[in-house]
Formats: structure tokens, sequence, C-alpha cells
């Protein structure tokens, strides 16, 4: 993986954790996973290969799809405030995935490049995740951490297309729920903010 | 039949359940389902009876792994899902919304399957697969009642789990960096001995591996969605939980710890899972001492028993490992039928739900004897098998040359055992308040299972003095590998 297609995809993790609508983080997570996709199928070089990266790209399109609908059919008042301001997040986020890159050796992925961004994405997706009131930026944190871990995936010797679609079928059955988790917190509270699931301590 | 087509059968029986409960008419549902849990069940227990029977010679395939430990978690599985299923409609009988049957068993049935292929699955790709899988059919039941509480405990576990086996693949995907063959696909339990990318880097990949699936295993300091999970889960489905999904991911991380101990080193193995079980035990023991809602009070006791499970393991010793044996299937019968008592228990007193209740004995004795036989095996009270299995895993600790942590782990059981019976004593026979003489439904059945559950358990306890040196042990020690 060249350093430059690493960058790409590192810089459409980053806007994740600053923007506000959930439109705009949902475009970005597809994307990032679409070109993700497109690397796929130009590296491959069997049949397999080339079912993992449409696998990849259907994933990318069904997730994309679903969660657009979901935001429409919940669309908040105004969007709902994350735990820090955004800068905050996103500075923590970075730190976290220098820190990440420092304590983790060498992998053994077909490039230096590929690992960084690996373990950048994982970063930003756990920092989405961790840092989110909004229910659905929590979901896209997930998605985060799963488009970092196919990076992994892809650049692996010898993968297996088994494996990754099924990677891609268990993230995409955790959206669905997840997703009619949304709705019925939506429905319940009146927003998909976590800040309303405070009532279970001891 | 040959045990690798038992596995798929077992897997195979619940799963076709799942789809024909889902397109059947609403009025047969809960008949079918209910026909269908005494073969499904009974598949698992023919395959555990027959792992457990002939240890010395596991059946290992690139897919599929049958062995003495898988045997052991397929066994309870079968067990404590055939019961759930019996038990759901007294819990449905709560419940109010359309199609409630239809919705409830064939997700009931889809995650009972999941949870016995883990066991059974030969490759770390596959059982992390499979454990994702879990996460979204018990997310479902988890917030089947659609409560506001429900919803919450629900989404946490979603999302807490879901983060972690993220951590968990990152730390697979590691391993199959540096293992011959490369790929997912080929990480097989016996691969996994074969990485060859260094130590650092393996140990990395251990660590990664093992925080994730912690975070689904419950232990602690990554459970907080355990207690909120199995308080507001349905109580059949609170049972599966306790009883059979967290042992089983449990068995994964010990399958990753003998695979990979020859590469990351046995001391740095061991000592991560005692690391583990040491904190839960910590963590859960307060819990304990505190008057606590039931079902709270039994989710704080899983932490417990998880961490004593991944203490035994860490120990490693045959010694150790017999008390682990005793102890899954010992908490897996005392912690089921503890849950299956919440739901009588929340028809005679509702205030269960969210609050300690206190003399229950006087006021319905039939349900008192349960609560109290429950926790009273559960705290380890002899001749409890979870007494001897504790004194095994102690010794076991000893044996292994550990002293500090076996001495440390006997304060903190000792503590959680005073905990409980604490616990005990004021749910049964505390002051009790003034409560509704009405009938409750579903007493009957529960004072059968109590009467059959503690038979189960003081045999298993008469087993347990036999077992160590027992060549399922011996099996336990050597492993899949």
């Amino acid at each position: 993986m060249s350093g430059l297609l690493a960058w790409v995809l590192v810089g459409l993790g980053v806007p994740v954790l600053v923007v506000r609508r959930p439109s705009i983080a949902v475009g970005l997570v597809t994307a990032q996973a679409l070109v993700l996709a497109g690397y796929a199928l130009h590296e491959a070089t069997a049949g397999k290969d080339a079912l993992a990266a449409v696998a990849l790209g259907a994933r990318a399109l069904g997730l994309g799809a679903l969660f657009l609908v979901v935001a429409a059919r919940t669309r908040e008042p105004r969007p709902v405030r994350p735990g820090m301001p955004p800068l905050v997040r996103a500075g923590a986020a970075v730190a976290f995935a220098l820190v990440l890159t420092w304590l983790v050796p060498t992998i053994g992925l077909s490039s230096r490049n590929a690992e960084r961004a690996v373990l950048a994405l994982v970063a930003f997706g756990i920092a989405a995740a961790a840092t989110s009131r909004a229910t659905l930026f929590q979901v896209i944190g997930i998605v985060l951490i799963e488009n970092g871990i196919a990076i992994a995936a892809l650049t692996l010797p010898g993968a297996s297309s088994l494996i990754e679609i099924g990677i891609a079928l268990d993230l995409t059955l955790i959206v669905f729920v997840a997703a009619f988790f949304h709705e019925r917190i939506f429905a319940e509270f009146g927003a998909g903010d976590t800040a309303a699931l405070r009532s279970l301590r001891d | 039949m040959t045990r690798e087509v038992l596995a798929i059968a077992v897997i195979a029986f619940p799963a076709a359940a799942s789809v024909l409960l889902a397109l059947l008419p609403p009025a047969v549902v809960t008949r079918v389902a209910l026909a269908w849990a005494l073969p499904s069940g009974g598949l698992a227990l023919a395959l555990a009876a027959r792992a457990l029977t002939d240890p010395s010679h596991p059946f290992t395939s690139k897919w599929i792994a049958v062995d003495a430990a898988g045997g052991l978690v397929v066994g309870v599985t079968g067990l404590v899902g055939l019961t759930s299923v019996l038990f759901s409609p007294a819990y449905l009988a709560t419940v109010r919304h359309e199609h409630r049957e239809r919705h409830y068993f064939s997700v009931l049935y889809a995650f009972w399957s999941v949870v016995l292929a883990v066991p059974l699955v030969g490759n770390l790709g596959g059982a992390w697969l499979l454990i994702e899988a879990t996460t979204a059919a018990s997310a479902l039941l988890v917030g089947f009642s659609g409560r506001p509480r429900a919803l919450e405990a629900g989404w946490k576990y979603l999302i807490l789990t879901s983060v972690g086996l993220g951590v968990a693949l990152l730390g697979i995907v590691l391993l199959a960096a540096g293992i011959p063959g490369g790929g997912l696909g080929a990480l097989t339990w016996h691969a996994l001995g074969t990485y060859g990318s260094g130590r650092q880097t393996a140990i990395v990949a251990y660590l990664l591996l093992l925080a994730g699936l912690a975070a689904k295993i419950g232990w602690a300091p990554v459970h907080n969605w355990l207690p909120d999970a199995h308080s507001e889960a349905p109580a059949p489905v609170s049972a599966l939980l306790s009883a059979a999904l967290l042992p089983a991911v449990l068995l994964v991380a010990w399958r990753c710890e003998h695979s990979l101990a020859p590469v990351v080193g046995i001391h740095t193995a061991q000592g991560v899972l005692i690391a583990f079980g040491l904190a839960s035990l910590a963590v859960a023991v307060p819990f304990l001492w505190r008057p606590l809602a039931w079902k709270r009070l039994l989710a704080y006791s899983s932490l417990e028993h998880m961490g004593v499970i991944a203490i035994g393991i860490g120990f490693g010793t045959p010694l150790a490992l017999a008390g682990v044996a005793v102890h899954v299937i010992g908490h897996a019968i005392a912690k089921a039928l503890g849950f299956y008592a919440a739901t009588p228990l929340l028809r005679h007193e509702p205030r269960a739900a969210g609050h300690a209740v206190t003399g229950i004995s006087h006021t319905r004795p039939e349900l008192g004897a349960t609560l109290g036989i429950s926790l009273g095996f559960l705290a380890g009270l002899p001749p409890s098998p979870l007494f001897l299995s504790e004194l095994l895993i102690v010794a076991g600790g000893f044996q292994s040359g550990r002293p500090w942590a076996a001495g440390a782990s006997t304060l903190l059981l000792a503590l959680g055992f005073l905990g409980l019976m604490h616990a005990l004593l004021e749910t049964t026979v505390g002051k009790a308040r003034r409560r509704d003489g009405g009938p409750v439904p579903g007493l009957r059945s529960l004072s059968a299972l109590t009467a059959g559950s503690t038979v189960l358990l003081l045999v298993l306890t008469g087993i347990g003095i036999w077992l160590p040196g027992s060549d399922l042990v011996k099996a336990l020690v050597t492993g899949i590998v």
C-alpha cells in the first residue's frame, strides 16, 4: 500500500471525529470503505480476492444506505452535542493513534504505511465510540475500527476470502441491530442521545 | 455418527429451528419451540458425552474441533439452552407485544445455535465471527422487553462488546500476519503455535486478543455491560448469557492461551489470565456485599465466577484444571436456576426488579428455598461443587508455584463467600414485607427443577472428588494441540 493511499484513508477518518451531522460522517466512512474496496479489486490476483473486494464494496454501500435511511427516519431537531469539543476529540484521537503506533511493534503487513493506517483508524474508531453521545456516531466509530482492520486483512499475505466476507456480513448484522436499537431509543427518549441512558448504575 | 457429523447436527438443529419458527403461524410457535428443544439439547448432550468419555482422542479439522474442554461447554450450553426454552413461556406470559413468541423463540434459537458453535469451531477467525454473531442475537434478546432500561442495557452491551471484539480482531490480524500460510482462515488452534514474527509482536497480539475477548467475557475492568445486560434480559436469556455464553467465549481465550503459550512464553500467557481473574474477583466482591436486586446480584456473581475460572486456567495444573471443569458445570446449573427463579420472584414481589428483596421464605417458602439453594451453591457452601472446585483451583495455584496469586484468590473468595451468605440470609429469612398472597404461576415447575438441579450438583461434587488424575483432566492439560 502506498503512502498516499494510507494518508487518504486516514484523512477520511479524522473528520468523522469533528463533524456533527451524521450524514457527513456516513459519507466519510462509506467513501473510505469504497476506496479500500477499489484497492482490493486492483490488487486481486484470483477470483476469491475479487469476491472479497466486491463483498467489501457491497458492505460499504449497504451500510451507507442503511445509515442514511436511519438518519432520515430519526431526524434530530438539532445535532446531539458530543461529550467534548470536536477539536479536543480529534486531538485526543490523534494522540491515541500516535501512542498506539509507538506501542505496537512491526506487525508484519506488506508495508509500514498500511500498519500505521490500521492503528490510526482503530484509534479513531475507539475514540469516536467512546467520546460520542450520539448513538449513530458510536456505531460509526465501530465501522471506522472495522475499516482499519479491513486494511490489515487486505494487506495480509494469503488472505481467506471466506473469513473476510464473514467479517463484512457480521459487521452488517451488528449495524442492523444497532440501527434497530437506535430507532427504539429515539422513539423512547426523543433523541439518539446516550446521555438519556444513565438509569442503570450501582 | 462421527463426531464431526454430530457437531454439525448440534449447530444445525437449533439454527433450522430459528428459521422455521420465524415462518410458522404464531398459534403453533410455542409448541414447536418447546418440542424442538428436546432433540436440540439432546444432541448437544450426546456430543458432550462422546467428547468427555473419550477425552484422549480429540477431533480437529480446519473448521471443527471436538475435544474435552469443548465437550464441557457444549454440554452445559445444551442443558441450559434446553431449560431456558422450557422456562420461556413463563417469562413470555409477562410480556405484552404482538408476535412476541415468534420473535423471541426465533432469535433465542439463533442465539443458542451460535453459542453451541463457538466451542466447536476449529479456527480462531471462525471463532471471532461466531462470537460477533452472538452479540447481534443476544443484544436483541436483552432489549426484548422494550423497556427503557432494557434498551439502555442492550445498547451498552452492543457497543462495548463490538468495540472489544474490534480490538480482538486486530490481535487476530497481527497473528495471521506471522503464521505460515497466512490469512485469517489459516488460524487453526494448532497453527497458532507456529507464529513466527517474533515474541514481542506475539505478546502484543495476545494482549489485544485477550483484552478484546475480556470485554465479551465480562472480565474486569471491561465488564460494565455485564450487570446491566444480565439484569435487564429476559430471565431465560440471562441464564444462557451467564451459564453458556461467557464460558464459551472464555474457552476461546483458553484455547488462545494454550496455543500461544510456546510463542509468548507460558508464564506470560498464564499471567495475563490470572491478572484478569484477580481483577474480576476484586471488582465483584464489594458488590456481593451490597443489597442488590436479585438479577444484578447474580450478574456480579457471574463476574466473580468468570474470574475464578480464569485464575484456574491461568494456574494450569491438573488440580486447577479439574477445578475449572467442575466450576464451569456447577456454576452453569446453579446460576441458571437462580435466573429461572427471577420470573416467579418478580410476579411475587415486583420491587425485586430494582431492589434487594428480603424474607421471601416467610411469604413463599418454595420460592425462598430455590433462591437459597441457588445462592448457597453459588457461594460455595459445602457440599457445593463450587466449594470443591475453588479448593482445587487454590491448591492448583500453590502447586503451580504462584503462592501470592493463590493466597489473594483465597482471600477474595472468602470475602465473596461471606457477601453471598449475607445475601442468602437476607433474601430468604430476612425481615419480610407485606406481599400479595395470590398464586404465582410457574412455581411447581421451578420446584421440580430445583430438586433436579440439587441432585445434579451433589452428584457433581462426588464426581469432582474423583476427577483429579482422570483422563479428562489429562486431556484438559494437553489441550487441543
